[in-house]
């Protein structure tokens, strides 16, 4: 019997923490012909399962032409994440997936885009920005804005060497409240956004981050002439089985697992429900 | 119906509501099948026409009022449902002076559900030990020609004397039948936790499956967390759609608090609940 | 071509399905009249209007085990939860039937719910004709109808000394006994339930969503989950892992929309936070999202809300202020 809940077993390789709460994790899948089949998109996501407490969706953080296995960027903030970051390399857990629709980043080759992310919200935009670094010569400019409480929330700190030397990139980076060693921007996202104020001309904009943030991003977007087909966000919701059965993460008739979680500003704009 | 004291709530009603003393009132109106009643929320003077007050207007208001916090409300109370204010008032839930209680002399409600009206009084209510509400800012109706009744646990000292085997089937098959609505909890004005602990997670005390040894679990936890707040409303076994005799279980608690502490729930708004009060006098058959 | 049935042949027929396969029909619990597994024919009753939960306890049951794990030398291994046996649902009114139609839609459709999927096929349903509408019922106002035969295998409709049995689908063909005389006359006229208007209804919805009209309706909602579980297109779920006897359970329960905590994530942020909302999530899903994507309201009319609501929420009030609203607006 073909039980699309019946999670595929896999192996917790390795961790590095990004942040004190969040935890990138690489699993391996076991089975080696699903291994293969793996096949996933920049903006899908998987649900992880922590056995004996039960299973959440993460959006996987890997690309699959980069990584062996798939990462994922596991903010512990509930018995799901609790359980997931109490696991060692060699445990086993469970991978569902991949599920969801994608970022068209074919759409947006020849585009300039500007990435917005604050705190966990980078993981989505993560792979994201390491699909235009592979192919760098295929998009215009690429501006990332990434923002966190403090420095240490700062999410992907060991790849901004890289995207700061990448062509045509700049890195932004700012902080709501800084440290002793901090230099950088003091500032919220949207305001470091208003300040460096990217040109709308042929540019796509992706954002992921607390709702607030969103929020007042999408205005100050806004404010800078991007239209909301030009605005690209990633939603989340709580999510029980990914398929649209369980009847729980839908916002009006659309559902966060099947029509999403991807979807333009002017998708979410005609949405009766709003997120 | 009793036109008079239906006037007499509205003209009230009205009064408090055009003269900005409060935001709205809770009270009854008439249901869908035109036979029974359900809450309603009068927020205009217009709309007070629509209160009513009779033998069908079972339902206790006063958890509606948890929700109303900051919010200036008048509510119907009849002498059952004032016992559940003194509660909420004494667990400050509700401030007082945030309420307008409009009382009601009760004459007995009938059972009730859609489309179904009782012949006779409630059990509850052929038992009433009070004539008028415990606490009320305005009183409507006339005062019953009877008087108040003892108490009478029969429907408890039948269980109690059942074997311990027999008692256990007899709860685990009802038990059984619970499928974890939640209603009772829901409708009780004693069950107010912003979480309650049968949605806690971590840990998951009963968790999510609906199996007869986790509702039974689910239902002594509830019933302990009654112990000594009971008003004895009955809306938990009304609200249950499959029929599990709810007030057997806390009438239980109910009867066994009465007899070790003579302490019977919201009858003041002062009151000292046995389970919620710790004096340093009492003796804890320990040494000291 | 209609078959006919003599009680005693009915008694007969179920008592030797009741030696292959499991039977589910109505019986008398407490007052109350459940679908539940008989042992024995004596047991069921045939004397009912309708049970107070619809026959989806079946195929979507309050809990139901999903796969365990099993650890072994520290090998994990997931072992799915199977569906064995055969069963025959006697005594499905109309209505209910359609009911599970209609869940049919996001549980077959791909990919698969596996267990609903192998009860459905492993399941009969002998359906039974109402001879009585009752006050809350409005089942041919959408869609339905006391003697529609179009959701079961087999319908059986009373008459005087037996029953009129229509063969619906092969599956109810090869289960009826052998010799049954040809029906002479045509089953009775089916009762009429109450009409409750439904034009409109959706173009309603679509512009009705902002209305303050929801936020006080849910003014006396409880939010239990009462509808909900009483309903036999409602199929909301929760998924969970638990311990049991020395393995792990993953196991799916029932929820509703209509519980508080029902879309708060981790952290605790609840998009749909509002008692207004809630409320109107649920009445959005059946008369609007539902048919958005399937083409069918879910919601079979069979008036168990009605009845079992503590505080009188009235889908059929709610379809009438509705179209009242729309027609308002324009």
């Amino acid at each position: 019997m073909d039980n699309p809940f019946i999670p595929n077993l896999a192996t917790l390789k390795g961790t590095v923490e990004l942040t004190p709460d969040i935890k990138l994790m690489s699993v391996e899948l076991e089975d080696h012909a699903i291994r293969d089949g793996f096949d996933y998109k920049p903006g899908q996501f998987a649900f992880l399962s922590a056995f004996g407490v039960g299973e959440a969706p993460f959006g996987i953080v890997s690309l699959p032409q980069r990584a062996d296995g798939l990462e994922f960027a596991v903010r512990r903030i509930g018995t799901v994440t609790r359980a997931l970051h109490e696991l060692e390399p060699g445990d086993t857990l469970g991978v569902r997936g991949p599920f969801g629709n994608h970022f068209p980043l074919e759409d947006y080759r020849g585009r300039d885009m500007v990435i917005i992310g604050g705190g966990i919200g980078m993981a989505p935009l993560r792979p994201v920005i390491n699909t235009i670094l592979d192919h760098r010569n295929d998009y215009g400019k690429l501006l990332i804005i990434n923002g966190a409480r403090t420095p240490q929330d700062l999410v992907f700190a060991p790849e901004f060497q890289t995207w700061m030397e990448a062509p045509q990139t700049t890195l932004e980076l700012t902080v709501d409240r800084g440290d002793e060693h901090w230099t950088g921007r003091v500032a919220l996202v949207p305001d470091v956004l208003k300040e460096v104020a990217p040109s709308s001309n042929n540019a796509i904009a992706i954002t992921c981050g607390p709702p607030i943030m969103i929020r007042f991003t999408l205005e100050a977007l806004k404010g800078l002439g991007f239209e909301d087909n030009q605005i690209v966000t990633t939603l989340e919701a709580k999510m029980k089985c990914g398929m649209g059965k369980c009847a729980r993460c839908n916002v009006g008739d659309k559902y966060i697992c099947r029509d999403g979680p991807v979807f333009t500003f002017e998708q979410i704009s005609k949405f009766l429900e709003q997120p | 119906m009793d036109s008079e004291l239906i006037q007499q709530i509205r003209n009230q009603a009205r009064d408090l509501l055009e003269s900005g003393a409060v935001k709205g009132i809770i009270g009854y109106e008439r249901a869908s099948d035109g036979l029974t009643a359900r809450p309603f929320f009068a927020y205009e003077p217009d709309a007070v026409e629509r209160l009513i007050f009779d033998e069908t207007c079972t339902h206790n208001l006063v958890k509606y009022l948890v929700d109303k916090k900051g919010e200036r409300m008048a509510i119907l109370a009849k002498p059952c449902d004032s016992r559940a204010l003194n509660l909420l008032i004494n667990e400050e839930q509700i401030k007082r002076d945030q309420v307008f209680i409009i009382g009601v002399y009760c004459p007995g409600v009938v059972e009730t559900s859609w489309n179904q009206k009782g012949q006779t009084q409630q059990p509850r209510c052929q038992t009433c030990q009070l004539l008028k509400p415990v606490v009320y800012d305005f009183l409507a109706g006339q005062e019953p020609a009877r008087q108040p009744e003892a108490e009478v646990y029969s429907d408890i000292e039948e269980i109690e004397s059942m074997p311990t085997a027999e008692r256990r089937a007899f709860w685990l098959e009802h038990l059984g039948r619970c499928i974890r609505c939640y209603a009772c909890r829901q409708v009780c004005p004693g069950c107010y936790c912003p979480e309650c602990f049968a949605e806690q997670l971590d840990p998951a005390w009963v968790g999510i499956r609906i199996a007869p040894e986790e509702n039974e679990l689910w239902q002594t936890i509830r019933t302990l967390h009654l112990a000594g707040r009971c008003i004895g409303c009955n809306e938990c076994e009304r609200a249950c759609p499959v029929d599990i005799p709810l007030s057997r279980l806390n009438r239980k608690l109910e009867k066994q608090v009465a007899q070790l502490f003579e302490f019977r729930a919201g009858l003041s708004p002062d009151e000292q609940p046995p389970f919620a009060t710790f004096n340093k006098e009492e003796r804890l058959g320990s040494e000291e | 071509m209609n078959l006919l049935m003599s009680r005693d042949d009915l008694v007969r027929w179920l008592q030797l399905l009741l030696q292959e396969r499991i039977l589910l029909a109505p019986m008398r619990v407490q007052g109350l009249v459940l679908f539940q597994p008989v042992s024995k024919v004596e047991d069921i009753t045939f004397d009912f209007a309708n049970t107070t939960l619809p026959p989806k306890v079946w195929f979507l049951p309050p809990t139901e085990t999903l796969f365990s794990v099993r650890s072994c030398d520290g090998h994990t291994e997931l072992v799915p939860a199977t569906v064995e046996q055969q069963a025959v649902i006697f005594g499905v009114r109309p209505c209910d039937a359609k009911g599970i139609t209609l869940m049919d839609s996001p549980f077959l459709e791909e990919p698969g719910d596996a267990l609903y999927r192998e009860r459905r096929a492993k399941t009969t349903l002998i359906g039974l004709s109402c001879r009585q509408a009752q006050p809350e019922c409005f089942c041919t106002s959408v869609g339905s109808a006391p003697n529609d035969p179009s959701n079961v295998d087999i319908l059986l409709t009373e008459i005087e000394d037996g029953y009129v049995v229509q063969v619906v689908t092969e599956q109810g063909k090869a289960l009826l006994p052998q010799g049954l005389a040809e029906a002479g006359a045509a089953p009775p006229a089916p009762p009429e339930p109450q009409a409750v208007p439904t034009e409109g209804i959706v173009p309603a919805m679509q512009m009705l969503f902002n209305q303050p009209y929801w936020e006080r309706l849910a003014e006396r909602c409880l939010h239990c989950n009462v509808c909900a579980y009483v309903c036999p297109t409602c199929y909301c779920f929760d998924v969970r892992d638990y311990p049991n006897k020395g393995n792990i359970e993953r196991v799916r329960s029932w929820e509703s929309c209509q519980s508080p905590g029902f879309t708060r994530i981790a952290g605790g942020y609840n998009p749909r936070g509002t008692k207004g909302g809630r409320l109107r999530q649920r009445f959005y899903h059946k008369l609007l999202y539902f048919p958005g994507q399937f083409q069918e309201i879910a919601c079979v009319g069979c008036g168990r809300c009605v009845k079992a609501c503590p505080v009188n929420i009235d889908i059929r009030e709610i379809i009438s202020d509705l179209q009242q609203l729309g027609a308002k607006s324009g």
